[in-house]
């Protein structure tokens, strides 16, 4: 019986030690987690959901949508960007040549002289035009100043790339702080429907959402979302006419004539759910900079 | 109570038992291999259970270098590279100085006056003649090392020593460093301690 | 004949013992894995006619797809697993089954639990965590369960004579530490009024589905595989030492594997998961192994009957393994995460290992438990070769077409309908081998259900038959005689 307790004993402090690795310190580490700040602002990180928005989470979390949907966008790098935005009175073959010898002179160019180099070839002037996109930051404000002191504006960028990001479905990858309070969480696990995590950002109109749920095939052909008519009742118009919330639809998707569909309290929730879903803002651990309205 | 007792099916070859061999010597040493292989692995991306590195960043000090710059950040930033480039070789990039050779920076009152006005003057024309720095004489020259920067760098440089090693002092902006220059002219003659004293903060 | 002054007892003896308690685990474990299978199929029809369940809240794929899953994990795998250990643990201990009745209440209580669970997913209330949906009456339930299992082995293995473990022991000691720690904590953080904020819910979840997807389902499997192949294939177990070391392995390493590497977690969760990884790979050749070692050249032929089923188990936990750990190297993840892959996986792990392992131990130990024959052994047969093949087909385009779908959502340039829309070609293949696997667990149900009713009724008749017989004789009662004793 003695390997029989060893053995058992073994089991014991391999359960013990995994327990302790991946739940107790993700706990410590994460789960005391509290509000933060988006990047160069006092805004508060993540934004608390109101009203029918925190409600909203409970239906999707009824309806099951995390089975077809993820709400976490991934990244698989990031780039120092920089780009010219003015060359003012110069010419773009002086520049051209102004730069490959800046890039051979200053020693902490010269490593990227190749990059520069290749990013400005068959330039002809025109602009925005990226001069350099990589991993240096000394690069960037290097370059940037030189040029800025022959009277070239350039602009100094940080993006997150990767595919999820260059499909839009997001600026920069999701972080624990976006899912402080949702409770409960729901990442997801399969892609058969797009990522959600800035769906208010891309789809913020409640009626689209809402005509989506009842029936999807009308706004995106061949989808294979089920229809959630569930979520919706089909009731006699009144007095032959729309109410507020009544959907509008196509004929083929409509219902008989005097019928109206309006949704129920639920879609309504989740339509405000959606909506609120806009993870978008830098943060410390996932930066990037935001595109300011005007330069 | 008789109940049918066949054991049927396939005959009944008792318990089975297990031979005695210990796992191969290979097998053990294929996982020391892979534990090692493995903790190079863990050395990388790990992050060193830092909370604000996610994949693909690799370290802290790499997302550092993806913080975008701007504003205040930005300023300090350029000012660090100017003073590396131009003062630090003289005064330290620890802002210390050599005693008996450079002043030191940090903790110098010229630097962390309340306003800019004489220290602008200093890179902008240079020093000559007697000068008290922090209690203790000097009577060195120093040429005027900002004279050829930009006004922005200048800003940036002397912004970026009145905030660091311990000194507290505003900003300094290239409107400031403009003024100076236009009030010294083109090629200035360097100042004394005591012609410094006699301008207004 | 008092079982305490014999010292070797009847194989029959400990067998008969065993009746009650595995005829309650097994027969609910066999229902629910067919109605799971149903639920499974009705949910992926959506992607063959979207609008089928349109109207039907308890049908939506996100209902109907978790219940499913939910179904085959508690509702088959884990009773089903614990039923085998019972009779494994008797049968090694030479000793009838210590406590019978304690297995029927845990019978009947587990499968309360999965009801009211299942009935809950359906209605909408599903917790929100992957795999710990059920709510916490029937989280309760379920847990209580195990432990009154867990007592009654304990207790079998008390009225152990003879003196050696067999490694089968060490795996059923872990399985059972397992599920209790692994379960129970688990719940207690993600069901209690305060559970941890944000993503760190993700994380226990993970921690716990990979702790009961693969390394529990990997030791109850294991551990029966070990038991049945040696003895069915009348060679000894290729070696204690080497099992030892694929144990210790999977325990130690096995459990640290399970964070997604592109998890909305600081690095070195994603890190650990596949430098743990990694090293299951040790484990799993081990294993491979020593099943390898066991099986080749053994005395007897398969021909679809139980051998058979454990064999494809066995290689079904080798493939599927891999298949899962690559999930975790970050070169692979990228394209293998999100997409159809880890479904696939999933029910590989379910299905192709577990199901055919306990598959076939249940058809190995029925007929001797009850007695009798099995009563359609020819559809037994067909068993193997619709579960076999209905996995393979049901599992491998999920695979491929998983790969292709992550490619494809690796390049931006192809538009999303486009992507997701790759996989649909694969999923009607797959639906089809979810319909053969269907068929398969009808077969299992019918000779489960009908061996019940026989005895049923042969318990009916026998009662009647002692009343005619005392009403005529007044003979003593006849003590059972002894078959040949089995070999020690």
């Amino acid at each position: 019986m003695k390997t029989g307790f060893s053995v058992f004993l073994a089991a014991f402090v391999a359960l013990g030690a995994s327990w302790f690795g991946l739940v107790y310190c993700p706990l410590k580490q994460l789960g005391v987690a509290t509000e933060t700040k988006v990047l160069q602002s006092d805004a508060k990180w993540p934004l608390q959901r109101t009203g029918d928005a925190t409600l909203g989470l409970q239906v999707y979390r009824s309806a099951g949508c995390a089975a077809c949907h993820t709400e976490q966008v991934r990244q698989t790098g990031a780039a120092n960007v920089l780009t010219i935005t003015e060359i003012g009175s110069h010419q773009p073959a002086d520049l051209k040549a102004f730069i490959a010898s800046l890039a051979s002179s200053v020693t902490e160019l010269m490593n990227s002289s190749n990059a520069v180099a290749a990013n400005l070839a068959g330039w002809n002037g025109e602009l925005p035009k990226v001069l350099y996109s990589g991993d240096d930051d000394t690069v960037v404000s290097m370059l940037g100043d030189k040029l800025k002191a022959v009277g070239v504006k350039t602009e100094a960028r940080v993006v997150a790339t990767g595919a999820d990001i260059a499909r839009g479905w997001g600026t920069r990858q999701s972080v624990a702080a976006d899912y402080l309070y949702d409770a409960p969480v729901q990442l997801g696990n399969l892609r058969a429907g797009p990522d959600l995590s800035t769906i208010g950002v891309r789809a913020p109109d409640l009626n689209w959402q809402l005509q989506h749920l009842y029936a999807p095939r009308s706004l995106v052909k061949n989808s294979t979302m089920p229809a959630f008519r569930f979520l919706f009742s089909v009731q006699k118009k009144a007095e032959g006419k729309d109410s507020a919330d009544a959907l509008v639809l196509p004929k083929e998707f409509a219902p008989t004539d005097g019928y109206e569909v309006v949704p129920t309290a639920e879609a309504k929730q989740l339509a405000a759910y959606l909506v609120s879903l806009k993870n978008n803002a830098p943060l410390y651990e996932a930066p990037f900079s935001p595109i300011t309205a005007a330069k | 109570m008789s109940v049918e007792n066949k054991n049927c099916c396939s005959p009944e070859t008792g318990e089975p038992t297990a031979t005695r061999a210990a796992a191969p010597m290979w097998i053990i040493v294929v996982t020391l291999v892979l534990l090692f292989t493995g903790g190079l692995f863990l050395d990388s991306h790990s992050g060193w259970f830092d909370k604000n590195v996610y994949a693909p960043y690799q370290s802290s000090a790499q997302l550092e270098t993806f913080q975008p710059k701007s504003g205040a950040a930005a300023a300090m930033a350029r000012g660090k590279s100017v003073y590396e480039g131009v003062c630090g070789i003289c005064h330290g990039s620890d802002g210390a100085g050599k005693p008996g050779q450079f002043p030191a920076l940090a903790g110098s009152e010229w630097v962390t006056a309340k306003g800019c006005n004489r220290l602008a003057h200093i890179p902008l024309a240079g020093v000559a003649g007697a000068i008290q720095v922090g209690g203790k004489d000097w009577n060195l020259n120093m040429a005027a090392m900002g004279a050829a920067l930009p006004d922005e760098d200048v800003a940036a440089v002397l912004t970026y020593i009145r905030s660091s090693w311990g000194n507290k002092a505003e900003a300094v902006t290239a409107d400031d460093v403009k003024k100076v220059r236009a009030e010294i002219g083109k090629s200035p003659q360097p100042y004394s301690g005591a012609q410094l004293k006699a301008m207004p903060e | 004949m008092n079982p305490t002054e014999n010292k070797t007892i009847c194989s029959s003896e400990i067998d008969a013992s065993c009746r009650v308690p595995l005829l309650a685990l097994f027969g609910g474990a066999a229902l629910w894995l067919v109605l799971g299978l149903a639920l499974g199929l009705a949910a992926v029809m959506t992607f063959h006619k979207p609008d089928m369940f349109a109207d039907c809240a308890f049908l939506t794929f996100g209902r109907a797809q978790t219940a499913a899953n939910d179904l085959l994990l508690y509702g088959f795998a884990i009773p089903a697993a614990l039923g085998v250990m019972l009779w494994i643990f008797a049968r090694l201990s030479q000793a009838p089954l210590a406590l019978p009745i304690v297995p029927v209440v845990a019978a009947n209580l587990w499968h309360l639990g999965v009801f009211i669970g299942t009935a809950t997913i359906l209605s909408g209330g599903s917790t929100g965590h992957p795999w710990l949906e059920y709510p916490r009456a029937a989280a309760v339930l379920l847990f209580a369960a195990f432990m009154l299992i867990a007592v009654c082995a304990v207790a079998t293995m008390g009225s152990r004579t003879n003196g050696e473990l067999y490694p089968s022991h060490w795996f059923f000691f872990a399985a059972l530490l397992w599920f209790a720690w692994s379960y129970g904590s688990a719940n207690i953080f993600l069901q209690s009024h305060q559970q941890p904020r944000g993503v760190v819910q993700a994380v226990i979840d993970w921690w716990l589905t990979n702790n009961l997807l693969f390394v529990w389902l990997a030791l109850a499997g294991i551990g029966i595989a070990f038991y049945f192949l040696p003895k069915i294939a009348g060679k000894p177990l290729a070696s204690r030492g080497y099992a030892l070391f694929g144990l210790l392995t999977l325990v130690f390493f096995g459990s640290w594997v399970g964070i997604p590497q592109s998890a909305p977690v600081p690095a070195w969760l994603p890190t650990v998961s596949a430098y743990a990884g990694l090293l299951s790979l040790v484990s799993i050749v081990a294993i491979a192994i020593v099943t390898k070692k066991t099986v080749c050249g053994a005395c007897v032929k398969c021909s679809g009957g139980p051998f058979c089923f454990i064999k494809f188990g066995m290689l079904s936990f080798v493939v599927s393994s891999l298949l899962y750990i690559s999930e975790f190297c970050p070169r692979y993840s990228r394209v293998l995460e999100f997409t159809w892959f880890n479904f696939g996986v999933t029910q590989w792990q379910l299905l192709g290992f577990a199901g055919m392992i306990l598959c076939g131990a249940i058809y190995e130990i029925l007929p001797r438990v009850m007695g009798k024959e099995l009563p359609f052994a020819k559809l037994a047969k067909v068993n193997f070769f619709l579960f076999a093949g209905g996995t393979l087909l049901f599992v491998i385009p999920l695979l491929i077409g998983g790969v292709e779908q992550g490619k494809a959502l690796n390049n931006s340039a192809i538009p999303f309908a486009d992507a997701s829309g790759v996989a649909l070609k694969f999923l009607r293949i797959s639906t089809t081998g979810q319909l053969l696997v269907l068929l398969g667990a009808l077969c299992l149900l019918l000779n489960i259900l009908v061996m019940t009713l026989q005895w049923k009724l042969g318990l009916v008749k026998t009662v009647v038959g002692v009343v005619k017989d005392s009403l005529a004789e007044g003979s003593a009662y006849q003590p059972l005689p002894c078959d040949k004793e089995a070999k020690p």
